[in-house]
């Protein structure tokens, strides 16, 4: 049972580096009223422009992540806008349905771009400090900092700002918004850019510590959804909880369960979730 | 020797893309499949892997074809997902008419695969290793240039022990041949006086921080990857990171140019792969050398190839395109006293006489279960991220 603070400390940073996809994909539910799966491509779209930005232009870690945030927010929109939007009216589940499709038509233009490749992030590698017995990455540091400033910056745009609060009554009440005059395209186009932001930044984070394909981001989907309907999907403090007891919750399955059924963690949780708490840990709304 | 030109290839290419399916299935062209991982984790290899066959019924072609017709492949790609690679291999079968197919790299792929081929009469060459795969009740429909798991691992465990093992780890996916490795390792390490810890972790994870934790605690001095690229690209991070200072071994599927490119040097230094080894000095690699316009094939390129130029070889010798033929003449064609050949070329002109194919990757030779025999196996050494030959076995 020695392991347990190092399953600990390996938990927390992993759930942190969820919680930034996770807050996207339950802010677009949140709005928009859909699951968008193609935060699969997007979080691979915003770990291969940091890519760009860090190998190609030699960034170092923060401005390439601006990069990721930026070139997944308008590739989210522009995908939006063209695959998604005209879908939304037929309901959630043509919407959702299509941004399966969306997101490996995505998936394949990153391979086009880049191909199959493996690549990795030039970045210096250090050897791990052992705190008191727990081992810890300085990379793993860092991308726990950037992460926590990154959803500090989310919750405080959300509670402060115009839009963010706009963003919260179209969540709230479509309906009673607009009658108060917020154009509820507007926000729905906003949210989507800030969320696959989001998404791509939070890829990037999760490749920072190891190497990049066209299927990076797919591998987090499971997670990524199981962290948003764990904390209640829609709701934005329960996507970063829910992201926190799905990491945890795989390190410490290795206590008890071979590592081959490490995902097995996220469905289980789905599945405890629905059955006794269908509406997520923190319950549906937005903020 | 033959070399490829570049015109008859491309017009075979060209013709072959340009006629629409439906004509092709009635044109009296002997049709052959590849299926190859032109995506997915094997997608560095299926590209090259698929031009290489190509490149074969291009040569064949332009020298006049087999049985006064023109050959034609259908490719298509595996995704490396068995579940695409299933559908891939049923448009193959059913609606191209293939009578071979080529090419099927993961194990789990072709054991996927495999009983539409013997169902079907198709016969299907792969590059997979799972030992249980030859022991599927394929009728011999199935043959693999590529030696089985249980030998590969024979030949790298003793290397483990050669080298010095005392505390031996194996740490590797989910995977048609992951039990069976970590058994025979523990029949090496225990008739070797050495201990041996094994775990296996799910693919496609970001991070194995735990199971590293996990793995080290039973302070191994030699650990064994099972893993393919991707998985080990970030499993060798996770390792160097956890301060581990023994040795490490793994297959060059696994440890190849993309994982050397990805990791910093520091990180793979000292590294030991083995795979097993292509013919390098033969006639038949200078010949997929020159398909491929590459200084150094693959493995599995040169194991397509040698694909290729068997089925195109066994359908001449038994004078008939079906994959029942190719299952028949494929080891009358590739063992034996007859006249060395190493292009199908080459075969085709001296096939009255009898011939021997000795390919790209190595003779040739198959067992009665359609196994490999007689590979040999190089082992590289990692220093500044560049594979040098450490040693022939």
């Amino acid at each position: 049972m020695d392991l347990i603070p190092q399953l600990l400390v390996n938990g927390i940073i992993s759930g942190a580096l969820l919680a930034i996809p996770a807050i996207g994909f339950t802010a677009i539910f949140a709005v928009l009223r859909f699951p968008n799966f193609s935060v699969a491509s997007l979080a691979t779209i915003g770990a291969f422009a940091g890519y760009a930005a860090n190998v190609g232009l030699g960034l170092p870690a923060v401005p390439a992540l601006v990069a990721a945030f930026m070139v997944a927010g308008l590739v989210g929109l522009a995908s939006d806008e063209i695959a998604l939007r005209p879908l939304r009216p037929y309901g959630a589940l043509t919407a959702a349905i299509a941004s399966i499709a969306l997101t490996i038509v995505l998936e394949n233009m990153v391979r086009f771009g880049f191909g199959n490749d493996l690549r990795g992030y030039d970045l210096p590698l250090v050897r791990d400090w052992r705190i008191m017995g727990v081992r810890v990455g300085p990379q793993q540091v860092q991308n726990l900092a950037l992460a926590l400033v990154i959803m500090a910056g989310v919750f405080a745009a959300l509670k402060f700002s115009r839009i963010g609060k706009a963003m919260r009554a179209v969540a709230d009440n479509p309906t009673l918004a607009e009658l108060k005059g917020i154009d509820p395209v507007r926000v729905g186009r906003l949210t989507v850019f800030v969320a696959m932001g989001l998404v791509g930044a939070g890829g990037m984070l999760l490749g920072l510590g190891t190497s990049i394909d066209p299927l990076t981001g797919f591998r987090f989907i499971l997670p990524i959804f199981a962290a948003a309907v764990v904390g209640g999907l829609g709701s934005i403090p329960g996507a970063a909880l829910g992201a926190m007891v799905v990491g945890i919750g795989e390190e410490l399955s290795l206590l008890v369960l071979s590592p081959a059924y490490k995902s097995a963690v996220g469905f289980i949780a789905i599945v405890l979730v629905l059955a006794f708490r269908p509406r997520g840990l923190l319950g549906e709304r937005a903020y | 020797m033959l070399k490829l030109n570049r015109r008859a290839f491309l017009s075979a290419s060209a013709a072959t893309l340009a006629t629409p399916a439906l004509l092709r299935a009635q044109s009296g062209a002997i049709k052959i499949g590849t299926l190859t991982p032109l995506t997915g984790v094997g997608g560095t290899y299926g590209p090259s892997m698929r031009d290489a066959i190509l490149g074969v019924v291009a040569q064949v072609n332009e020298a006049g074809g087999i049985l006064g017709r023109q050959i034609e492949v259908a490719s298509e790609d595996t995704q490396t997902s068995p579940e695409a690679a299933v559908r891939a291999a049923r448009k193959l079968i059913d609606v191209d008419g293939v009578s071979a197919i080529l090419g099927t790299w993961a194990s789990s792929i072709t054991t996927a695969v495999a009983p539409l081929a013997w169902e079907s009469k198709t016969m299907l060459m792969c590059v997979s290793g799972a030992d249980s795969i030859t022991k599927l009740p394929h009728q011999g429909f199935i043959c693999r240039t590529q030696p089985n798991s249980i030998l590969q691992i024979q030949v790298a465990g003793d290397f483990m022990v050669a080298e010095g093992a005392t505390q031996m780890a194996w740490i590797g996916p989910q995977t048609p041949f992951a039990a069976s490795s970590i058994d025979i390792l523990e029949q090496i390490a225990a008739a070797n006086g050495a201990g041996m810890e094994s775990l296996i972790y799910e693919a496609d994870k970001s991070t194995y921080r735990s199971e590293v934790d996990q793995i080290l605690r039973g302070k191994p001095d030699f650990i064994m990857l099972g893993g393919y690229a991707a998985d080990s690209t970030v499993l060798l991070r996770d390792i160097w990171q956890a301060g581990y200072e023994g040795k490490i071994i793994g297959p060059a599927y696994a440890v190849n140019a993309g994982l050397l490119d990805t990791l910093p040097s520091a990180v793979t230094e000292g590294i030991y792969t083995w795979e097993g080894a292509p013919a390098v000095n033969s006639a038949a690699y200078a010949n997929v050398k020159a398909i491929l316009g590459v200084d150094e094939v693959d493995p599995y390129s040169a194991q397509t190839y040698d694909h290729a130029s068997l089925t195109i070889l066994a359908m001449a010798a038994g004078g008939d395109s079906s994959g029942d033929t190719v299952r028949q003449n494929v080891r009358s064609i590739s063992q034996g006293d007859g006249q060395i050949v190493e292009s199908a070329v080459d075969g085709l002109a001296a096939l009255a006489g009898g011939i021997n194919y000795s390919g790209a990757s190595g003779p040739c030779d198959f067992n009665e279960i359609g196994d490999i025999t007689g590979t040999q196996f190089v082992f590289k050494t990692i220093s500044g991220g560049k594979p040098s030959e450490y040693k022939r076995v």
